[in-house]
């Protein structure tokens, strides 16, 4: 009895199974895609990632919540100098959600920019950057540039009395840039002073230029991370590519200080591996 | 300094070693980078909602009706014509704000604004192309601890030393009142308090200090004991009144009311020093 | 996998220049059309046609005749690796696998520069004017209008106001909304002067306060033509003037005291007509030797805050926007 049930509920399954693979394998013929998703899914990281290694799909993460939150936002604000200020209120005070959702924006982007210091000083502390990962280092601290430039263009919007003059310094900053400043600040205010063509070229900015510029090099940079693996912690006795990677936990004096967190950190993560 | 036959020598090794040794991204390293995105998003919303229902719908009600824990929903609408705003950056431009403020002389302020962020950007740049060596241990790396320990302490003292920044400002300086009332012990003398807050107002504390507030310039006294010189409050009102009949021909005449003079004298005469 | 063998030939200036010579001039013409279309079109044309004739005449180069010096046909044989397993389509890297043995698709200069200038002539058509349209609005047409600030007896001499305008009543709002803190000095040489120092900090443009008492219950408010209305606040700068964010300290005429600013507040050019005050331009200033109407005041075209006007650091400001 039990064995047939069991064949029973195996041959359902195996029906149940072919359903779900064919749309799978007719994409997979078509587009070669699912190999694609598979193959960064189930591909080998060093035995020795920890905590640590998470910071970076943590940015990804706090990106993709101000890239959601942002594009509703926009069916909501007015990037006019007229109305912008009352759309804010407007979002904050009576659309359903827009609290939490300019909220969420709003704490995101503090958020966002912690997390690409911390992932950077991890990044540094693992010394990550060396060969050959040297580009995505530079990728790193372009996306760290430009989302500070995201930020500061995202900052005027609200155009209550913080945004406004936390602009006119922030403008005025470039315009001491030698020679070009002057020009810089006037492109950036859309003319001598600030006014509405500020607020929209801001807007523009911070709505598609940026954020398009952004995802680009996320992408770039975790093609790179794909490509080139990530490192193992310095302080990992089995770290990969060390000379030592395999050998017994070197028990000399010198990296002592370090030596438990290693082996302990190998027998957690590391040692299904 | 590794020649670039080691590097590559390791890094076929890392690939090795990860291939033989290693474990699948999915589901043991990401089952951690999905644990640290909820934290992430958990945190984004727990923070919005402190943010949102400790404030209010008016800026203004911070401080007397809402705590507003993590600030104001939103300050006022912009004026490009304030004379009473005090501009503060977003909390992460604290660091760059005291930057600022450190470059207090005219031939330095380009190193502050485009100098100093210019070649700290390119230093974070080039820094593997500094760093060229394969050790990769913190304790046979130094300089490069003792570099990031350094950045982030600094990091930390700009970003604590620009949120307490403060100006010796009228808009400023009123704020200072209560204090000033409950440590020279006036807190009862309403006309004494009257004057405290033309005083901080009337702008006296470009010139003048009061209890560690405002600045010594031209030479003006501190005032913060200045009731217990033994003059009275008629001295005081015919002093601010015209200070060139007493052979002061630095402080300017103000031109204020009778009953402001009396109420400036009363905040004088009530200064006896800190208690 | 084999490089194609071409090493061998001479790297001369190919004419696949020409189509990318060609799209530069097609971009200085539309560059032209924005800024100068009387100098840079004609300059944008010339380049255009000239290379655009050398680029058909190289392209033609093959039907009328002419010995065909790019082309060469690559005989260099089957590669040496002809014996290595091929590799599976699905498995390569490169974008441009080698060709097959007996296979003849040889390197058409002319193709390859075509393709390239077409691409070049694309990227121009769609990118020059779109980033001359986000640039050079904000350098076009901009200046300072001349605002009407009411009756001079409005002002009382020897008396400071802080004073609220807008620049532009009625089209951008509060926008263009500005202070000045503005003193009658009565007359000289009968006619009438004023001190108009601007509230925009010299060091990166806070706003600055007075630092001495603003009465604020003797303000007034004054309706002016056009939506324009002035409030006019009574205030004894005494102390000067500081700002709020990175503590510079200005004296009553505008002196740097102390602190970060690299020059002097700057202050407004005024006109008197039929008895009203008319603010002018603004512009810059490092010094001002004396006050009040016999003040010498030292003064420079308006450059942005935080830049020198004067002393070695000039030389890192050069030119300003048109304004």
């Amino acid at each position: 009895m039990a064995v047939a049930a069991r064949n029973k509920k195996s041959a359902r399954r195996r029906q149940l199974e072919a359903a779900i693979n064919y749309p799978i394998d007719w994409l997979e013929e078509r587009s070669g895609l699912v190999g694609g998703i598979k193959y960064f899914i189930f591909r080998k990281v060093p035995g020795d990632t920890n905590w640590f290694h998470t910071l970076g799909s943590a940015t990804l993460t706090a990106f993709l919540v101000q890239a959601l939150t942002g594009a509703i936002l926009a069916m909501y604000y007015k990037p006019d100098p007229q109305s912008a200020y009352q759309s804010i209120q407007h979002i904050t005070n009576d659309i359903t959600l827009g609290w939490l959702v300019r909220g969420m924006h709003k704490w995101g982007a503090s958020v966002f920019i912690i997390l690409m210091f911390f992932h950077m000083a991890r990044v540094f502390l693992f010394g990550a950057y060396k060969y050959p990962r040297e580009l995505n280092w530079i990728i790193g601290v372009m996306l760290l540039a430009i989302g500070m430039l995201e930020g500061f263009t995202g900052y005027l919007l609200p155009w209550d009395q913080t945004a406004y003059w936390a602009t006119v310094v922030g403008i005025n900053l470039n315009g001491t840039a030698p020679f070009l400043g002057p020009f810089l600040a006037d492109f950036l205010r859309g003319g001598a002073e600030i006014g509405g063509e500020t607020i929209s070229r801001f807007y523009a900015m911070h709505m598609l230029l940026i954020p398009g510029l952004i995802f680009a090099l996320i992408g770039l940079h975790l093609y790179l991370v794909i490509r080139l693996g990530v490192t193992s912690p310095p302080w990992s006795s089995a770290a990969a590519g060390s000379e030592a990677a395999g050998e017994e936990p070197r028990t000399n004096g010198r990296s002592g200080l370090t030596q438990p967190a290693a082996r302990s950190g190998w027998r957690r993560n590391g040692g299904e591996g | 300094m590794a020649s670039t036959d080691d590097w590559r020598r390791q890094f076929t090794k890392y690939k090795e070693d990860v291939k033989e040794r290693g474990k699948p991204f999915y589901p043991y390293a990401m089952f951690h980078d999905t644990v640290m995105s909820l934290v992430v998003v958990s945190v984004i919303i727990g923070v919005t909602c402190v943010w949102y229902f400790t404030s209010g719908e008016d800026p203004s009600s911070c401080g007397s009706g809402h705590s507003c824990l993590l600030g104001p929903r939103y300050s006022d609408p912009a004026d490009p014509a304030t004379t009473n705003f005090v501009p503060r950056p977003d909390w992460y431009f604290y660091f760059l704000f005291y930057l600022l403020r450190i470059f207090k002389w005219p031939d330095s302020v380009i190193l502050g604004t485009v100098g100093i962020p210019t070649i700290a950007l390119i230093i974070a740049f080039m820094l593997p192309f500094f760093d060229r060596r394969m050790e990769r241990r913190l304790t046979r790396r130094p300089v490069a601890v003792i570099g990031a320990i350094l950045v982030v302490l600094s990091m930390g003292v700009l970003t604590y030393k620009g949120a307490t920044a403060h100006e010796a400002l009228a808009s400023e300086v009123v704020g200072a009142v209560p204090t000033w009332a409950q440590r020279e012990g006036f807190a009862g003398n309403a006309e004494a308090i009257a004057g405290a807050k033309i005083f901080a107002s009337s702008g006296c504390t470009a010139c003048h200090t009061y209890l560690g507030t405002g600045s010594s310039n031209q030479g003006a006294p501190d005032l913060s004991a200045e009731g217990s010189k033994g003059r009275d409050k008629q001295f005081f009102t015919s002093y601010i009144r015209d200070p060139s009949k007493f052979g002061n021909n630095v402080m300017p005449k103000f031109g204020f009311s009778d009953q402001q003079l009396g109420q400036l004298a009363a905040f004088l005469l009530a200064s006896k020093g800190p208690k | 996998m084999t490089e194609p063998q071409h090493g061998d030939r001479p790297h001369l200036p190919g004419p696949s220049l020409y189509p990318i010579a060609f799209a530069a001039g097609v971009a200085c013409i539309l560059v032209g059309l924005i800024v100068n279309p009387k100098i840079i079109v004609p300059i944008g044309a010339v380049i255009a046609i000239l290379f655009g004739f050398l680029w058909a005449r190289d392209a033609t180069e093959e039907f009328r005749g002419e010995p065909v010096h790019a082309i060469e046909p690559e005989s260099g044989g089957p590669p040496e690796s002809t014996d290595a397993p091929a590799i599976p389509a699905n498995q390569g890297e490169d974008a441009m696998p080698a060709p097959e043995p007996g296979e003849r698709f040889p390197r058409n200069r002319f193709l390859e520069g075509a393709t390239l200038g077409l691409g070049a002539v694309i990227g121009g058509l769609v990118t020059v004017p779109a980033v001359g349209f986000m640039i050079v609005p904000a350098f076009k047409g901009q200046g300072y209008p001349k605002v009407d600030l009411g009756p001079l007896e409005n002002f009382t001499e020897g008396r400071w106001f802080v004073t609220k305008f807008f620049m532009h009543p009625g089209s951008d709002g509060e926008v263009s909304h500005r202070t000045a803190y503005i003193r009658n000095n009565g007359q000289l040489d009968g006619e009438p002067s004023f001190t108009i120092i601007s509230n925009r900090c010299a060091h990166l443009g806070c706003p600055v306060q007075p630092n001495g008492p603003v009465q604020d219950n003797q303000k007034k408010e004054i309706d002016g033509k056009a939506g324009q209305r002035i409030t006019m606040i009574p205030v004894i700068p005494a102390g000067g003037y500081g700002c709020p964010c990175h503590g510079g300290q200005y004296d009553v005429e505008g002196n740097r005291v102390s602190g970060p600013p690299t020059r002097g507040l700057d202050r407004y050019e005024f006109s008197v007509v039929d008895g009203h005050l008319i603010l002018g331009k603004p512009y810059s200033v490092t010094r001002v030797d004396g006050e009040g109407k016999t003040a010498r005041i030292h003064k420079y075209k308006l450059a942005g805050p935080g830049q020198h006007v004067d002393g070695w650091e000039q030389i890192l400001y050069p030119l300003q926007p048109p304004h």
